[in-house]
C-alpha cells in the first residue's frame, strides 16, 4: 500500500472581512495517497479554491488558519516561514490555479516564466538542460518546442492551458493540484486537456488534486473524492463507491442533478436554491434548507455535524447517514 | 521594427512640417517686432529701408515667405539675429543647446528613476505607515507650487546653508584662463555618460542569457566595476584631466536644480507607478510566481515592476513636452543660460529670427524625445512589438 503523501487534519480557515468572518474552510480532513488522484467537488463558493490555496499556504492576506494541519510528505506546513515555503512549492506541490489563462506575465516570454521556476530549485542546471527538460515537458503535452520563445498573447486559450501543465510540471513536484483547468476552455479543448492531464498523471505516476464542480469530470478523473458543501466536506471516498452509494443527500442531488453519459436515461434533477452565507458560520446541517426530505433531527439541529465511516474507506456525515 | 521606426518617423517629419508652418504664422501674428520698429524710425533713409526690407525678405507676400522658411529652414538658414546681428541664431542655440541637453537629461533620468523606485516600494508596503508618509509627501510634492518651492531650495540651499552656489551654471572666475569655451566641456560631459550609460546598457543585455542568477549578478556587478574604473582612468589622463576641474565645476552647478526639478517631478511618476503597481499585484500571474517559489524581490522587480512599467512610461511620454515648456521656467530661476532662457529672452526681445530658431529646436527636440520614447516602449510591450513588425 502507497504512503500518504498529503494529510489535511481537521483544517479550519476563514477570511476576516467587514461583515464578519467568512467560514470557508471547515473540520475538513483527507489524505491523499502517492500516485493517486483525488476529487474535490462541490457548487461554486463552497471553498474549493480556499483549500487549494491554503495547501501552497498561497491563501490571501484576509485569510486566517485558526487551527489544524497540512502535512506534505511529512512536513507540517502550516506555520512555516516564507523562505522554507518557497522550497516546498513547486518542488514538493505545484498547482494550476483557476483561470489559469491568466496565470502567464504578458511581457515574459514562455520559456522565460518555466525556466524561472526551474532555476529557482535546481540553481546548477545549464541553461541547455533546462531548454532539454521543457521541450520533454512540451512533448508530453503536446505543444512544440517553438512555443518558448512565445509571448502569452501569441497562444490559443488551449496552449496556454497546455503550457500551464507544463509549468506545473517543470520542478517534478510529488503533488499537483489543478482547480477547475478547463472551466474557461470550449468543450472540445476541454476534453483533450482532461486527458492530457490524465495521461501525465499516470505516465509520471503523479499525485493529482483535481477541483472540479462538475461531477462527471470527477468521475472521469479521480481515485477518491470528497464532496464540498459550505465550506465542509460532507462526503468522502473511492469514487466508485460514492458514485454507487451516495450516502448524503446533497451528493445524491448532485448526482441526479448532473446528466450521465453511460448507463440508463433519468430525469434531471434541477438543483433549487442558494448555498448558505458562510459569514458567521453554520450549526447543524448547512443543507437543510435545501434538502429534500430534511428529518425532524435535522431540523431541529440536534445531530452535530460529523463524519463517520459507513463502508470501507467511506465517510458521509453522520445525520445524513441516520436519517437516509 | 525597423519598419516601424521608418514610419514613425515619417510621420514625425508630416507633423514637424505642419509644426513649422504654424509656428511661422504665429509668430508672424504678433504685432511688432524689434525690427519693424527700426523700420518704423523716420530717420532711416529710404533706401537703406529698401535694402534692409529685401534683406530679410519682408516684402514678399506670406505664402512665399512661409515656403521661404521652411526651405531655408532645412538648409540651416535662419538669418540674423536681430539682436546681436552677426550672430545667427544656430550659433547661439549651438551655444545654448549642451547645457539645456546636459540638465535636462539628467533630470530626466533621475526624476523618473526615482520615482520609479519608490512607487514601487509604495506599492509592495502597501498599508505601513512609511508608506503612508512617502505617500502624503509625494502627494505634497505633486501638488506644490513649483516656482515657489524653487526659491525656497535656493533660498535655503544656496543662501542659508551655502551649500551650493546661488543660480549659474559655473564661477566665471574659474574659467578666465579656460583655453577652451564651457560648451567644449558640456558636450564632453554629455558624450561621457552617453557612453557610460550605452555601456551598461550591452553589459546587462548580454548578460541576459547567462542562467545561474548568482553568476549573472556578479558578472553584472563585475561590469559595473570595469565601467567604474574606466571612467577613473578617463578622468585622470591626458586631455579629459586638465579638464576635469572645470567639468566639476559645472557638476557642481548641476546639483541644486536636479534636486529641487526631481523633488518635483519624481512624484508623478512614483505616484502612478504605485497605482498601477497595486493594480498588477493582483494579477493571477504574480500568484502563480508565489507559487512558484521564486524570491519576493524578484516578484516584485521582474514581475510586478516591469508590467507596471508600461502605463508609467506612457505617460511619461506625453510628460515630456511640458518639460521642455518646464526648462524656461526652470532655467530663468537658475539662471541657467540653456535654451529655454534663449527662447524666453528672444521673445521678450522681440528677435524674431533668434525665436523661431528656437522655437523649432524645441519641436525637433520634443518630437525625437517622444520618437525615442515611443521606440523604447514597443521595446518593453511585446504586444506592441510583434503588431508593429507585422
Ligand atoms: N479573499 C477573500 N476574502 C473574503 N472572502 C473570500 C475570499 N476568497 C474567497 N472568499 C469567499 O470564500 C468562499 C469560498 O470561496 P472559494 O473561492 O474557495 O470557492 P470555490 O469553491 O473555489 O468556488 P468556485 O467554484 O467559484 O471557484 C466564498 O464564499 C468566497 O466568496
Ligand atoms: S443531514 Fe438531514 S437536512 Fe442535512 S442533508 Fe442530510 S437529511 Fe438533509
Ligand atoms: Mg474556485
Amino acid at each position: 500500500m502507497s504512503k500518504d503523501i498529503l494529510v489535511v487534519d481537521n483544517l479550519n480557515m476563514h477570511y476576516e472581512t467587514l461583515e464578519g468572518k467568512v467560514m470557508a474552510v471547515n473540520n475538513v480532513t483527507f489524505s491523499v495517497k502517492e500516485g493517486e488522484s483525488f476529487g474535490l467537488v462541490g457548487e461554486s463558493g463552497c471553498g474549493k479554491s480556499s483549500v487549494a490555496s491554503t495547501l501552497l499556504q498561497l491563501q490571501s492576506d484576509n485569510a486566517v488558519i485558526s487551527s489544524g494541519s497540512i502535512k506534505l510528505d511529512e512536513k507540517e506546513l502550516v506555520g512555516m516561514t516564507e523562505s522554507e515555503l518557497r522550497k516546498v512549492r513547486w518542488n514538493d506541490i505545484s498547482i494550476v490555479f483557476q483561470g489559469a489563462m491568466n496565470a502567464w506575465n504578458p511581457v515574459i516570454k514562455i520559456g522565460e516564466q518555466i525556466r524561472e521556476a526551474i532555476r529557482e530549485h535546481y540553481p546548477s542546471n545549464s541553461k541547455k538542460e533546462n531548454t532539454e527538460k521543457i521541450s520533454e515537458l512540451f512533448k508530453i503535452v503536446g505543444l512544440e518546442d517553438s512555443i518558448m520563445d512565445r509571448y502569452p498573447h501569441e497562444l490559443s486559450g488551449g496552449m496556454k492551458q497546455r503550457a500551464v501543465i507544463a509549468l506545473a510540471l517543470s520542478c517534478d513536484p510529488k503533488i499537483v493540484i489543478a482547480d477547475e483547468p478547463t472551466t474557461a476552455l470550449d468543450v472540445v479543448i476541454q476534453d483533450q486537456i482532461l486527458k492530457e492531464i490524465k495521461k501525465v498523471q499516470e505516465l509520471l505516476g503523479l499525485s493529482l488534486i483535481y477541483i472540479s464542480h462538475d461531477i462527471a469530470v470527477i468521475a472521469e478523473m479521480t481515485d477518491n473524492m470528497a464532496v464540498m458543501y459550505a465550506g465542509s466536506i460532507v462526503e468522502k471516498g473511492p469514487t466508485a463507491s460514492i458514485f454507487s452509494n451516495p450516502r448524503h443527500a446533497y451528493t445524491r442531488l448532485l448526482l441526479e442533478s448532473t446528466p450521465s453519459v453511460v448507463g440508463e436515461k433519468k430525469k434531471l434533477r434541477a438543483l433549487d436554491g442558494e448555498p448558505p452565507s458562510l459569514i458567521n458560520g453554520l450549526d447543524a446541517c448547512a443543507f437543510s434548507p435545501r434538502c429534500p426530505d430534511p428529518s425532524d433531527d435535522c431540523k431541529n439541529g440536534n445531530l452535530e455535524m460529523k463524519l463517520i465511516e459507513i463502508e470501507d474507506g467511506h465517510w458521509a456525515d453522520q445525520c445524513c447517514v441516520n436519517c437516509g | 521594427m525597423v519598419e516601424y521606426i521608418i514610419r514613425r518617423t515619417l510621420q514625425m517629419i508630416v507633423v514637424f512640417f505642419i509644426f513649422l508652418v504654424s509656428s511661422y504664422l504665429l509668430f508672424n501674428a504678433i504685432p511688432g517686432n524689434a525690427f519693424s520698429n527700426l523700420l518704423l524710425n523716420p530717420n532711416l533713409p529710404p533706401d537703406a529701408y529698401q535694402k534692409v526690407l529685401e534683406t530679410y525678405g519682408l516684402d514678399k507676400p506670406l505664402g512665399e515667405r512661409v515656403q521661404l522658411y521652411v526651405v531655408n529652414f532645412f538648409k540651416g538658414d535662419f538669418g540674423y539675429s536681430y539682436k546681436y546681428f552677426p550672430k545667427t541664431p544656430i550659433e547661439l542655440i549651438a551655444e545654448r543647446l549642451p547645457r539645456t541637453l546636459m540638465l535636462f537629461s539628467v533630470v530626466n533620468i533621475v526624476a523618473f528613476y526615482t520615482g520609479f523606485f519608490i512607487g514601487k516600494i509604495l506599492a509592495w508596503r502597501r498599508g505601513s505607515k512609511s508608506e503612508t508618509w512617502i505617500t502624503i509627501t509625494s502627494v505634497f510634492s505633486y501638488t506644490v507650487f513649483y516656482p515657489w518651492f524653487a526659491l525656497m531650495m535656493l533660498w535655503f540651499f544656496g543662501y542659508k546653508m551655502g551649500w551650493f552656489p546661488i543660480g549659474k551654471f559655473l564661477y566665471p572666475e574659474k574659467w578666465y584662463d579656460a583655453p577652451f569655451d564651457s560648451d567644449v566641456i558640456f558636450s564632453m560631459m554629455i558624450k561621457f555618460t552617453l557612453v557610460v550609460s550605452l555601456l551598461q546598457f550591452f553589459a546587462y543585455t548580454a548578460t541576459r542569457g547567462i542562467e545561474a542568477l548568482s553568476s549573472r549578478r556578479n558578472i553584472r556587478f563585475a561590469s559595473l566595476i570595469a565601467i567604474f574604473i574606466g571612467s577613473y582612468f578617463y578622468w585622470n589622463t591626458g586631455e579629459a584631466l586638465a579638464r576635469k576641474p572645470y567639468a566639476a565645476d559645472i557638476a557642481y552647478h548641476m546639483i541644486l536644480p536636479v534636486m529641487v526639478v526631481t523633488i518635483v517631478a519624481f512624484a508623478g511618476t512614483a505616484l502612478l507607478t504605485r497605482t498601477t503597481m497595486m493594480e498588477v499585484l493582483k494579477e493571477d500571474y504574480i500568484l502563480t510566481a508565489r507559487a512558484k517559489g521564486i524570491s519576493q524581490k524578484r516578484i516584485r522587480d521582474r514581475h510586478a515592476a516591469r508590467t507596471a512599467l508600461l502605463p508609467v512610461v506612457t505617460s511619461f511620454i506625453f510628460t515630456i513636452v511640458t518639460i521642455i515648456d518646464g526648462s524656461v521656467l526652470t532655467e530663468q530661476i537658475f539662471s541657467w543660460p540653456g535654451m529655454g532662457q534663449l527662447l524666453l529672452q528672444a521673445v521678450l526681445e522681440e528677435d524674431i529670427p533668434v525665436a523661431m530658431a528656437a522655437f523649432s529646436f524645441v519641436g525637433v527636440f520634443a518630437l525625437i524625445a517622444h520618437l525615442i520614447a515611443d521606440i523604447s516602449y514597443s521595446y518593453l510591450d511585446p504586444r506592441i512589438r510583434v503588431k508593429s513588425q507585422g
